[in-house]
């Protein structure tokens, strides 16, 4: 881990992401964009007035061929770039503590932590239909005296990630109470 | 309200006839397409530099990086050769 250093005996549980339904929907208004060069022909034909206009859609010239090239390209390399950024999101729990890390855009990087000896409540949320079904949901995570709150939105089975902050919060404070 | 009734809008037959004079076609597509192989290049070092450099990721970096490439390369054939290799059932040729 290059964001923090692991201390001596301290080892990473579980590293985790937003779920990958959620990302699909990210990528939802690339695919659009990538879908409508070749789907513009075959609704232009439903506006007889625009027919005419379906030749610039068949992309046998060469300065079609070239705007559909370069249309492409752009679409590809932002939908890349989005998913480059989902990756980069994560949360990490160790035995120790949880980290954030937060990829906002490039170059602009967040990383915390909260120590596990420190959690007082861990809240879990999961609203909605698609959500419900997938398992999607939301966790909160809150200090000693509030002063910390660290919320994760939209991760896959929250319950279960609650359970192992908690197993790993209990036993933190066994080590400290023995 | 004009009595005349709306004329079917005609596009120009030819958009690289309004350049100005001594700017060819031909320079013009080349100015376009530097211009953004530049964006393209700027903005896949620093995806890049942020896969390679946060670790964590790194299982997953070099594939990514390496689709990321072999899709665009494809993509940038087509765009000059109307050559586009793995996605050329894809595309109109």
């Amino acid at each position: 881990m290059k964001e923090f250093e692991l201390e001596p005996g301290e080892h990473v549980v579980k590293e985790l992401r937003k779920h990958w339904f959620l990302f699909l929907g990210e990528l939802l208004p690339y695919t659009i964009f990538a879908i409508l060069p070749f789907a513009i022909p075959k609704l232009i034909v439903l506006a007889p007035p625009l027919v005419p206009y379906a030749t610039f859609f068949d992309y046998q010239e060469l300065s079609e061929r070239i705007v559909l090239g370069i249309w492409l390209l752009a679409t590809w390399t932002m939908a890349w770039g989005s998913f480059t950024r989902y990756f980069l999101n994560a949360w990490v729990l160790t035995n120790r503590r949880i980290a954030t890390i937060k990829q906002r855009r490039f170059f602009y990087r967040e990383v915390s932590s909260l120590l596990l000896p420190r959690v007082q409540d861990v809240t879990t949320n999961v609203s909605g239909i698609v959500q419900s079904m997938l398992g999607i949901g939301d966790i909160k995570v809150q200090s000693a005296g509030a002063e910390i709150v660290f919320t994760m939105r939209g991760i896959p089975r929250p319950e279960q990630m609650r359970d192992i902050i908690l197993k790993y919060v209990a036993e933190g404070s066994a080590h400290t109470h023995e | 309200m004009p009595d005349q009734p709306l004329q079917p809008f005609a596009p120009p037959e030819n958009l690289l006839a309004y350049l100005p004079n001594g700017f060819s076609a031909g320079v013009a597509i080349t100015w376009v397409l530097y211009t953004v192989f530049a964006f393209w290049a700027i903005y896949t070092f620093v995806a890049i530099y942020h896969w390679l450099k946060y670790s964590h990721a790194s299982w997953l970096a070099l594939p990514a990086i390496a689709a990321h490439l072999f899709v665009s390369f494809a993509l940038m054939s087509y765009t000059l050769s109307g050559k586009a290799f793995f996605l050329a059932p894809y595309l109109p040729v």
